[in-house]
């Protein structure tokens, strides 16, 4: 995606507003993957999120809000950016190309239980790809938060649960992936505390 | 009932039941209201900072004509805008203009010497005792104005003549008293996830006005 530069102030913010109503549109998505989301944490798995660029600090942003939540008195949750490591990622960069760099990270850390969450502005980096990939190969819950057409994340179906932003500007789909974040980690503390509906652990 | 009682209700209206349909509506219905919630937020910056925003761009645009540079800092989840906002202006995509900026928050050998040294109040402020030079930018995050390891880089970045820009929330805290900062953002929101949420759209829209003002 290209930069759309221009406009006055008032301009730039009406430029967000059709995308963050669209959220709520989704609002039946994003219910069903913090439900999953959460019987994989109930069955003692970990989320595991991956992103590059701009993305790379919503993956370190996501991964902080479980283990330290911002609200006092909620639980921590098991949760790892594969951004942070800068040695293994640009060790494997340098040695295998940098496509893999999160792959490999999964290959060595994930476990099946776990959750692997994958963020793309426009769907089509191919590193949140491969991820994708070998997460579901190894039998991860999957959850993509993509946005524009969803790029091939969204055509090739590369997770379980997909969530497409409604703009085709990075900085509007990100703002719209910081919300969505937000709310799939409150909203799993709300099946967390009516373990009624967590039903039987996933143990795949 | 306890504060997540009367936040959602319908969890405990009856037994301690399994229906799962109720709870994804009920579930439903929050992220409709969350979505709704930011969109008026937001909307309500627009009115309170349009010319305030406008201001901070022509500032931050003529430091970067200068020859000045972006330093960057917050702690957790503000951490992570800080470097998304470092990123944003260094490496923008095609179509805008690459500016030089750092983010004080991801070097993690600086960060834990000087607080296992010091102290982790002096992080961001030693960091810029080093690396600023007076017409630089300082942008520091903080949900509640009250970060004490921000409040010292804006003591040091004013002493120094940086150009401040700094992102509160609720009533701005310390931040909103302080007399460091020329350019200050407070959402006036109780939630830090919508707090930073708005505060993201608010430098996104900074780095756009500074790109048109370059």
């Amino acid at each position: 995606m290209t930069a759309v530069l221009g406009g006055g102030v008032g301009a730039l913010f009406e430029r967000r507003v059709a995308a963050g109503r669209a959220l709520g549109r989704d609002a039946e998505l994003v219910a069903r993957a913090c439900h999953d989301m959460a019987r994989r944490f109930a069955g003692g798995g970990k989320l595991v999120v991956f992103g590059s660029g701009a993305a790379a600090t919503d993956a370190q942003h996501l991964a902080v809000e479980f283990v330290h939540p911002v609200i006092v008195g909620k639980r921590a949750f098991p949760a790892l950016s594969l951004t942070g490591d800068v040695a293994t990622l640009t060790g494997v960069a340098s040695r295998d190309g940098v496509t893999g760099v999160f792959a490999r990270q999964l290959a060595l850390l994930a476990d099946p239980g776990d959750i692997a969450l994958g963020l793309s502005t426009d769907g089509r980096c191919e590193l949140v790809r491969a991820g994708l990939v070998e997460a579901r190969r190894r039998g991860l819950l999957t959850v993509a938060l993509a946005g524009g057409d969803g790029g091939a994340i969204a055509r090739d179906r590369l997770a379980d649960h997909i969530l497409i932003a409604r703009s085709t500007d990075p900085r509007v789909v990100k703002e719209v992936h910081v919300t969505t974040y937000h709310v799939l980690w409150e909203l799993v503390h709300v099946f967390f505390e009516h373990p009624g509906v967590l039903g039987p652990a996933v143990h795949p | 009932m306890t504060g997540v009682e009367s936040l959602y209700p319908f969890l405990y209206a009856g037994a301690e039941g399994g229906d799962v349909t109720a709870v994804l509506a009920e579930v439903r219905r929050s992220t409709e209201a969350k979505a709704a919630e930011i969109v008026a937020l937001r909307q309500r910056m627009a009115d309170r900072y349009a010319d305030r925003l406008t201001a901070c761009a022509a500032a931050v645009a003529a430091s970067f004509r200068a020859g000045g540079r972006l330093f960057t800092f917050g702690n957790g989840g503000s951490s992570t805008d800080a470097q998304a906002v470092a990123q944003l202006f260094l490496d923008p995509g095609a179509g805008a203009r690459p500016l030089p900026a750092i983010a004080l928050t991801t070097d993690v050998a600086v960060v834990t010497a000087l607080s296992n040294d010091v102290g982790f109040e002096v992080v961001f402020a030693r960091q810029l005792a080093a690396f600023a030079r007076p017409g630089d930018v300082a942008l520091g995050l903080s949900t509640s104005g009250g970060s004490a390891n921000v409040l010292r880089a804006f003591d040091h970045a004013a002493g120094a003549g940086l150009v401040t820009v700094g992102f509160a929330g609720y009533d701005g805290g310390r931040m909103a008293a302080a007399r460091t900062i020329s350019h200050l953002f407070v959402v006036p929101s109780e939630s830090v996830h919508r707090i930073q949420e708005a505060q993201t759209t608010i430098y996104h829209v900074l780095w756009e006005l500074t790109q048109s003002a370059l």
